[in-house]
């Protein structure tokens, strides 16, 4: 098995090295935002899900064995729990508006219709079942292989390929006036 | 490969092969090289999605995050620092009492190591996760 690329950075943070803490977030704070974001939508709860998984890397990495797990495999494995938590919420929540989209505000460096289509992707993405949209967003977004994705999800590849196409099928229909059908 | 296969292949992993789970690249630059043009088709149709996927504006992490992040992280393990605690602002009769409970903590926890076997006193002690007890100031 190739050595984690993590376990350097986990085993200095149990030793309570600072400079090892501020590497680890940087490296890692993108990738579980942006999973967060693209699940949940919301940039407020997409920042609540990334401060509570590093809660729990700090508690869990003078734990840490190395080979037991990818240490990514696992921050992503927590972050969708996470994810899934808020998502369970806001079904008890019985309303007739769906979530909002969050508003990134113009872009300098994008056209409008760059950002009219990022935003027609974002509903669409946010439409999909939660399943479908996390295949979507590990293998697309986050370029997981299909072994560690679907290692992430509990499921065979098999499963999780037949997850993408249907979210893909439904993304491209969603999306049928930009791409061909 | 068939062309069944090819296309089911594209409609998961998208138009790029070099994304396709690593097994079946070369049998997909086989496939294509026997049929180029249901090959291109098939990617490029593809691709245009992956294209409008990536169009999805990424929010940034705030610095404000970063750093509530980094300031969560727990301080080096087995320092107590009894100093800070007699410089607590809240006064001495807080920093005896924070003095006192942390004494009690260290008493429980070193008696918990004990019942699970820790080796000697000294490795015990090593292994308190001093992080329980709150820092003053």
């Amino acid at each position: 098995m190739a050595s984690d690329p993590d376990e350097e950075l986990l085993v200095r943070i149990a030793d309570g090295d600072p400079a090892a803490v501020r590497a680890l977030v940087a490296r890692k704070l993108p990738r579980i935002h942006g999973l967060a974001q693209r699940m949940l939508g919301d940039s407020a709860e997409a920042e609540d899900v990334a401060q509570e998984t590093f809660l729990r890397v700090w508690r869990q990495a003078p734990k840490w064995r190395p080979g037991q797990a990818r240490f990514d495999t696992w921050m992503h494995r927590v972050a969708l729990n996470l994810c899934y938590d808020r998502l369970r919420r806001r079904r008890e929540i019985v309303t007739d508006d769906p979530p909002q989209v969050a508003d990134e505000g113009p872009a300098p460096d994008r056209g409008l219709a760059a950002q009219d289509t990022g935003r027609r992707v974002a509903q669409a993405l946010a439409k999909l079942p939660d399943r479908q949209r996390e295949a979507v967003v590990l293998c697309h977004y986050q370029e997981l292989g299909n072994i560690e994705a679907a290692t992430v999800m509990g499921v065979t590849v098999e499963a999780l390929e037949s997850l993408l196409s249907r979210g893909r099928r439904a993304l491209r229909a969603a999306l049928a006036d930009l791409v061909e059908r | 490969m068939t062309k069944d296969e090819f296309q089911q292949l594209a409609e998961a992993y998208g138009g790029d092969v070099a994304r396709w789970p690593a097994g079946q690249r070369e049998d997909a630059a086989l496939f294509a090289t026997r049929e180029p043009g249901f090959a291109q088709a098939t990617l490029a149709r593809e691709a245009e999605l992956d294209a409008a996927l990536d169009a999805l504006p990424q929010a940034q992490a705030s610095r404000e995050l970063y750093e509530r992040i980094v300031a969560d992280a727990p301080a080096k393990r087995g320092r107590v620092r009894p100093w800070r605690l007699w410089l607590a602002p809240a006064g001495v009769s807080a920093a005896l009492a924070s003095v006192a409970a942390a004494g009690v903590i260290l008493g429980l926890q070193l008696g918990q190591q004990a019942a699970a076997g820790a080796e000697t006193s000294a490795q015990a002690v090593a292994d308190l996760d001093v992080s329980a007890v709150a820092e003053e100031g």
